[in-house]
């Protein structure tokens, strides 16, 4: 079955799911379909759980012609987690292991500069690529010649306008409308109108300012928690100790001892407000406890086991030994589900965000 | 002279008369052989009158065709988040670039259509609309497109967007009398958003409807603080619209504001965006509005569909509008002023300190993101998103397949003028469940837990006391609408990806879901 299914996977190129399969096997004559005619998806580990965890939403040219750092990689499928992404840690980890490995960063490139982000941040196939090397001088020129007007970052000032929201500079490839715009009228900073600058300084400040576009994106470099560290780790303690139970379960001196070592205090901060998908492939990260659940048929004995789905009218298990077992659910089966984490997911209807910022404070004393 | 035509309407005698076209009149009833526009008809009811396939004789529904748009289809991917329309026995479906015309009866392709792309976010496609024989799809790199319905082949297309700007088309265009109704995307950059009404045999714009003012002095801009904020201050029109023949009212829901969630350079209210505004038909004039989340910083659209029905408040029959809104919060308001008659919600959330004197959510500024972080339920995904809900007219209850949701919310970006989107939301909990809702108090009248979260489907009920939904475990679940009692499912392998539909033909009652890349076509084939 595993191998009828990774042809399948492979000979259709995004698919995600054992159903859709089974009708995929008679090739269809048609034209070619939208990219097919692009690159396709790298075979490597991982692509599999990548086209079964993003591809029921996206298709494969969300991530196609990126690249982006592990980092930058995880962040992104964070972001689709609480966008509602499914799947397990472990699924995401891979995911994540499958794009950082073979969608690094492009040679030359910005990272990831405006394409990328879970297929939000698309833009026009024929937009500017940007060359660091020329944003860097152009840069320079815009510092030299036009940051008093239009702000370090381009977002304008009281002087000029913002020219990262410019139709001008949006509409512009490599000079092609700044070129014609600065050489036509625009006030210098001497008062007279048009520019001296030469076609291939103009080439270079059209890489800034669509360097300062891509920044602004959802995938530029802005996009970081920046400093989580606000709390009293004091109170965080007491909290700890006292009114978020959470030593009923944790022990500083136990198993949390030297979790400050283990993840920065961003990670820290998502692990335990949402153990099971927090801060997944950072550090070396513990994989989250499953779900385990008991099963009992009137008048059998107990099987308990590592659940592996339960619906309003199946329920599934894996037991100890690796067996999979499954039951319809009837009045008759008994069905008791245990998350190690439900404490952890009764907290978030009671935390204040002081709360929180307290208990990272004193997490990351746990060195 | 179309208009007056397609305003006074056909008689029943003329249907045969239209063969593969829509006939017009079918808009005006109970979608029953027809499913004309997005929500079957321009209520937003997704309610059927249809009672073939009932909660007594659920069990005998048996798979008729199955579809799938796969194979063969390279690097396609993505799922069928549009609901298919259904003229002349064929139904009409998107994804992305793509249109599927395919027998309602059989699931055989009748011919497919691709639109070769320059771009946008290819996320989802939510369908087409139909004006007699002329099918409208709009595309990721901003085009309208006009097909004929007869063998897909391409009329004409016409720009709507600028892809430059990051804007992008994902809605279903609503058709309404000689109006094509357009809708926009995107919130990468900020720019305003808008509504188009467009001439169906042209393409040509007829009106434009702004959804965040444009200079000093328009109805709103004394929400902003400046023009050039809200000039970009966002509002994307994604979902389709409902409307009110007899007040000739279109119901728009708008999007987020922009920069989406570091606000601090647009402080105000940032009218109109999220908010629910109706427009007149003809004119594109907004006639009055209702703001869901004032000044909003977590991207919660409230583009969710404007439900209209008839109802009585207080022993007195009222025209109504309803709405489960993306921020977790179902309003009820008097269509004809927007007046509002109930603020509740439908999960329970953190984020308001309370209602303001219309009735209008107050927001905690603690609950605004920060830099070391807020927790905020729901998260950005929403207590719902674009899937619609129902409203029975049977039950007197409004279904939302809702999600109860936490994340923390962050500031990335300190400076002065944050643009894009200048933060996020990170990690999550959630669950979810589908919620039936009392329209006269705003009070869940039940509640089906599902085993599991993260639902993207939409809702469907019918006059056989059922509801359709999906569930987080990939089933389609029929459940008894008065009760919530789940008395059918299949499980499809996939998520549920759109919202279930259904029709009558040659006598058998059909139930169509996608899931993932495929139309399901279920059917009460014995008698």
């Amino acid at each position: 079955m595993a191998t009828t299914r990774r042809r399948c996977l492979l000979s259709i190129a995004l698919v995600t799911a054992m159903a859709g399969c089974v009708t995929a096997q008679a090739p269809v004559a048609r034209p070619p379909a939208a990219g097919s005619a692009k690159q396709q998806l790298p075979d490597a580990p991982g692509k599999e759980t990548f086209q079964k965890i993003c591809g029921s939403c996206h298709s494969a040219q969300i991530v196609l012609g990126r690249g982006m750092t592990r980092e930058q990689w995880s962040e992104l499928v964070s972001g689709m987690i609480s966008r509602g992404a499914k799947g397990t840690q472990s699924q995401f980890a891979e995911v994540v292991d499958y794009l950082a490995t073979n969608l690094p960063p492009k040679e030359g490139a910005a990272p990831a500069a405006g394409k990328a982000l879970g297929g939000f941040t698309m833009g026009p196939d024929d937009k500017q690529i940007v060359d660091s090397a020329a944003a860097a001088r152009g840069k320079a020129l815009y510092s030299a010649q036009c940051v008093t007007c239009h702000g370090p970052l381009a977002r304008g000032s009281d002087n000029g306008p913002d020219l990262v929201r410019s139709v001008t500079v949006l509409h512009d490839r490599y000079g092609s409308t700044i070129g014609p715009f600065l050489h036509q009228g625009h006030p210098a900073p001497g008062g007279t109108a048009g520019t001296s600058l030469t076609d291939e300084q103009i080439k270079d400040l059209s890489h800034f300012l669509h360097q300062q576009v891509d920044d602004t994106l959802r995938s530029g470099p802005y996009s970081k928690v920046l400093n989580v560290l606000t709390g009293d780790p004091k109170a965080g303690e007491a909290y700890f100790m006292g009114a978020g139970g959470c030593n009923a379960c944790h022990s500083p001196t136990g198993d949390l001892a030297g979790v400050a070592a283990k993840y920065d205090p961003p990670t820290l901060q998502q692990r335990f407000l949402f153990p099971r998908t927090g801060g997944f492939n950072r550090g070396n990260a513990t994989p989250p406890k499953p779900v385990t659940v008991t099963v009992t048929v009137a008048g059998g004995p107990a099987v308990s086991g590592v659940l592996d789905q339960i619906d309003d009218f199946n329920v599934s298990l894996r037991d100890a030994s690796g067996e999979y077992r499954s039951w319809k659910r009837t009045p008759a089966v008994k069905v008791e589900k245990n998350d190690p984490y439900a404490a952890h997911a009764e907290l978030l209807d009671k935390y204040t965000d002081k709360d929180i910022h307290d208990m990272v404070a004193y997490l990351e004393t746990l060195k | 002279m179309r208009l007056l035509r397609t305003f006074l309407g056909f008689s029943l005698a003329a249907t045969a008369v239209f063969g593969q076209f829509l006939n017009p009149a079918k808009l005006q009833q109970p979608a029953t052989d027809t499913w004309p526009t997005y929500n079957g008809d321009y209520s937003g009811r997704r309610f059927s009158t249809l009672s073939k396939i009932n909660s007594s004789n659920i069990d005998s529904l048996s798979l008729a065709w199955v579809y799938r748009i796969g194979a063969g289809a390279g690097t396609l991917g993505g799922a069928i988040k549009s609901t298919p329309l259904l003229v002349g026995g064929i139904l009409y479906f998107t994804i992305p670039d793509h249109v599927w015309a395919v027998d309602a009866r059989t699931g055989r392709e009748v011919w497919q259509y691709e639109w070769k792309s320059k771009g946008g976010i290819h996320l989802g496609n939510r369908g087409v609309g139909i004006y007699e024989g002329w099918l409208y799809f709009e595309t990721p790199d901003c085009h309208l497109v006009s097909l004929n319905l007869k063998d897909g082949k391409e009329r004409w297309s016409k720009q709507v967007c600028d892809m430059d700007q990051y804007y992008y088309a994902s809605v279903a265009p609503i058709v309404i009398k000689n109006h094509v109704l357009v809708g926009v995307s995107g919130d990468d950059l900020d720019i305003p958003g808008y509504l188009e009404s467009r001439d169906p045999e042209t393409g040509d714009l007829q009106w434009r409807w702004y959804t965040v003012p444009q200079k000093k002095g328009d109805p709103g801009s004394e929400t902003w603080p400046n023009v050039d904020a809200m000039k970009h201050g966002g509002g994307m029109t994604w979902v389709p619209s409902t409307y009110d023949p007899e007040l000739n009212l279109i119901y728009v829901g708008t999007g987020n504001p922009q920069p989406v969630i570091a606000g601090k350079a647009r402080n105000g209210s940032d009218l109109f965006t999220e908010s629910i505004v109706a427009l007149d038909a003809d004119t594109g004039k907004m006639v009055w509005y209702f703001q869901c989340s004032p000044h909003d910083t977590h991207d919660w659209d409230a583009v969710q569909t404007p439900v209209l029905f008839d109802g009585e408040i207080d022993g007195k029959p009222r025209k109504l509008l309803a709405q489960a809104s993306r921020n977790g919060k179902f309003f009820v308001l008097d269509r004809t002023n927007g007046k509002n008659i109930v603020s509740s919600e439908f999960v329970k959330t953190n984020w308001a300190k309370g209602v303001d004197s219309r009735g209008q959510p107050i927001p905690n500024p603690a609950k605004e993101p920060q830099i070391d972080g807020a927790l905020v339920s729901p998260n950005q995904g929403g207590a719902v998103n674009w899937p619609p809900p129902s409203f029975s007219p049977q039950t007197g209850l409004f279904y939302v397949n809702a999600t109860r949701a936490f994340s923390e919310y962050y500031i990335f970006d300190t400076g002065d003028k944050p643009e894009g989107w200048g933060g996020n939301d990170r990690g999550g909990w959630g669950e979810s469940m589908l919620q039936a809702l009392d329209y006269k108090t705003g009070k869940i009248c039940w509640s089906h837990k599902w085993e599991g979260s993260g639902i993207r489907s939409g809702v469907l009920s019918t006059a056989g006391n059922l509801v359709f939904a999906g569930d987080p475990s990939n089933n389609l679940v029929a459940l008894n609408a008065k009760t919530g009692e789940p008395l059918w499912h299949a499980n499809l392998g996939e998520a549920v990806s759109n919202g279930p539909m259904t029709y009558e033909l040659d006598g058998a009652q059909y139930l169509v879901v996608g899931a993932g890349d495929t139309l399901y076509g279920f059917a009460m084939l014995s008698k």
